[in-house]
């Protein structure tokens, strides 16, 4: 009964509203998706394919992680050239960008040597990432000597182009003060942020500041209403009675974290945390919500 | 990689009609160790086992750190209690040791224990080691993963993610434990499995040549038996032994197991398992893990619980891939039937519309055989729920994203 009431629920929509998606042309071109040829490599063995339930098979314990930013596919093919030198290429895809952008975020070391290749890449001995919308694309290189990093950027660059979208960043990322940022520090979390539940996703940056380092997040909800909760929950939690939850400024003494200053406005609740000094704290929420006015 | 597909008859070995009295064991361990542990707010009494001939004395809950890089999350564990810190070398691509590394900085050395893991290139199809999996290659690695922790040792180092009794005994490899060990850069050797366990742990018994072994041990596997056996002779070998996956994701969403307070004491029941390493988020979850070792006796309610999901095979498909095979038009089963799971089980119809549409299923899907020569080795009526899952195509994406 239930089932034909969830199969009528999607029916009922599909028929009202009758419209298609662009979401349905990525998965299209996901489908058409093929590994590029390059000139003096050639594949080696069959292209494998990964799915939530078989990502552990690939990468044990660390596709967790990568469900956690919900991981959609993986494709991954090994290349090999008569120097006995190889290449593998790893192909997530998750569900959106933001998620893409998110594990790469995770697993991206911020003192990196960064190229220009898809939304971001960076490049190490052996190893180039780079994320681009919604893939996340990890290539490994092996015995290929002085010209690994040749080699890297010419399998980077013939895989971005066969995946046809460089993507961007996150566009949030942009409302961040630019004052002290730690390049390429920003994360984006994608659950459970600061270790409480009720606390969903959030964006991150690291900052350093005449010696003091601090921290600054964002997070983005749905609706108004998702904030009013979170800060809610957020008092209870951290036993910060009292406060009147309407949309200004909140200062909690959190027992994890030490004294956190956080905003709501709107869809918006934004904060510093690890930082003492007040001035120092009011000018950076008062930077931010500038750079998030400026984004609407 | 020679992956035994589960036969009926042992499929039935972990549902309720085979338990007798395997599922649960009839008692722990009662001279197991209580100690005082002085928390952050409070004193505590915990579960203490020892790692085997390692000596080490440790709760019987660790923190597997895999899935966090909150520090002030794994602060707050070694501060509540907790000793030893689970990571890898390739977790979070080194960021997950620069983290810890950072939170260890400025303790005492012997204040805590770090399990790390190093791996090498292995062929994917076979689980075997390629060329260039070498000595050189794996003390590299090592030395990176101190340098990201900050420490001049690990406690433990396990040989990462093994699946073949062949590379139980991989020289190069052992080779590295030894210079490493000879060199003080670890005080312990491991390994690390979770897909062909027992194989993995009897070989590494019998080699000889490790201290510790890290296995994934749940009461949801349907070879746990085995897994069990394995870890008994194991552990009379006086190897340590550490249980992952003891929870199965179970702080996911969707969760994978119901009772996370239960599962966790089902592997503890085992005397034989030294302790456990669930990779917690959040404060919330730490907490629950950490209150099961004041007391790890199963109640009668959760002992039911435990049995009713464990016996719970005919909602979903258990993956058995009897199927495999059977259907004319060659259709991927397994995958269609956990679509169907996602799509009623756990609701998430976007995980399940994304599942059907990588499929490349053919147009006309159940509609050209009279009738289905497929059978379900738990009776699944298999191209009803096909016929009705498939209906995720037409469905557009923004209604169910």
């Amino acid at each position: 009964m239930k089932e034909r009431q969830l199969v009528s629920c999607f029916l009922f929509v599909y028929l009202t509203l009758g419209v298609v998606h662009p979401l349905w042309a990525s998965n299209s071109d996901w489908k058409a998706f093929a590994f590029p040829e390059v000139t003096g490599w050639k594949q080696s063995g069959e292209i494998q394919t990964f799915t939530p339930k078989t990502l552990f098979e690939y990468i044990n314990g660390g596709a967790d992680l990568y469900l956690t930013y919900d991981f959609q596919e993986l494709k991954v093919a090994e290349y090999s050239n008569e120097k006995k030198a190889s290449v593998t290429i790893e192909v997530y895809r998750h569900r959106t960008s933001i998620h893409a952008f998110g594990i790469y975020s995770q697993e991206r070391l911020s003192d990196a040597n960064f190229l220009d290749i898809g939304a971001q890449s960076y490049i190490e001995a052996n190893v180039l990432n780079f994320v681009a919308g919604p893939y996340y694309v990890k290539i490994n290189s092996f015995n290929t000597g002085p010209d690994d990093r040749e080699i890297l950027i010419a399998f980077a660059k013939k895989v971005s182009e066969t995946l046809g979208e460089r993507g961007a960043l996150p566009s949030i990322l942009s409302s961040f003060p630019e004052e002290g940022k730690k390049k390429n520090s920003e994360k984006f979390i994608s659950k459970n942020f600061l270790g409480y539940s009720f606390l969903h996703s959030a964006f991150t940056a690291d900052y350093s500041l005449s010696g003091t380092t601090f921290k600054l997040f964002v997070i983005e909800s749905a609706e108004k209403g998702d904030c009013k909760d979170m800060i809610e929950k957020y008092l209870q939690r951290t036993r910060n009675p009292g406060q009147n939850i309407s949309e200004g400024l909140f200062n909690i003494s959190d027992p994890y974290h030490g004294e956190i200053d956080l905003c709501w406005k709107g869809e918006y609740i934004w904060g510093i945390f690890n930082a003492k000094d007040l001035a120092l704290r009011s000018k950076y929420l008062r930077l931010f919500e500038e750079g998030l006015q400026k984004r609407k | 990689m020679g992956r035994k597909l589960v036969g009926r008859r042992d499929f039935m070995k972990s549902t309720l009609a085979g338990f007798g009295g395997l599922f649960f064991l009839p008692s722990i361990d009662k001279k197991q160790e209580m100690k005082m542990v002085e928390g952050k707010e409070k004193e505590r009494k915990f579960v203490y086992r020892t790692l085997g001939k390692t000596g080490l004395k440790i709760p019987a809950i660790n923190m597997g750190v895999m899935l966090t890089d909150n520090p002030n999350l794994i602060r707050t564990a070694l501060d509540s209690g907790v000793l030893l810190l689970d990571t890898a070398h390739a977790y979070m691509g080194g960021r997950n040791e620069e983290v810890i590394g950072g939170v260890i900085k400025g303790r005492p050395r012997e204040s805590y224990y770090i399990g790390s893991k190093v791996n090498l290139p292995q062929d994917r199809t076979t689980g075997l080691y390629m060329e260039g999996a070498t000595t050189e290659e794996f003390l590299k690695k090592l030395d990176l993963s101190l340098k990201r922790l900050g420490v001049d040792y690990v406690d433990i180092l396990y040989q990462h993610d093994v699946t073949r009794k062949e590379s139980v005994a991989f020289e190069p490899v052992l080779k590295a434990f030894d210079k490493a060990k000879k060199d003080g850069k670890i005080r312990f050797t491991g390994i690390s499995t979770h897909g062909n366990e027992p194989e993995v742990i009897h070989a590494a018994t019998d080699s000889k040549a490790y201290d510790v072994i890290l296995t994934a041990y749940n009461f949801k596997q349907k070879h746990y038996g085995e897994v069990r056996n394995a870890i008994a002779k194991a552990s009379q070998a006086g190897v340590g032994i550490v249980g992952m996956k003891a929870i199965r994701g179970g702080y996911q969403q969707p969760p994978t197991v119901r009772n996370i307070t239960a599962s966790l004491k089902w592997i503890l029941q085992d005397p034989n398992v030294h302790t456990v390493v669930p990779g917690f988020t959040t404060f919330e979850q730490m907490e629950i893990d950490l209150s099961v070792m004041e007391d790890l006796t199963l109640t009668e309610p959760e002992k039911m619980e435990l049995q009713k999901e464990a016996s719970l095979p005919s909602l979903y498909c258990q993956g058995c891939r009897e199927c495999l095979g059977q259907c004319l038009a060659g259709l991927p089963i397994p995958d269609l039937m956990r679509a169907y799971m996602y799509t009623y089980g756990y609701r998430n119809l976007g995980h399940a519309q994304d599942l059907v549409l990588s499929l490349n299923l053919p147009d006309r899907v159940c509609e050209d055989c009279t009738s289905c020569p497929v059978k379900c080795s738990i009776g699944f009526n298999v191209s009803r729920k096909i016929r009705d899952v498939v209906r995720l195509r037409e469905v557009p994406t923004e209604f169910i994203g």
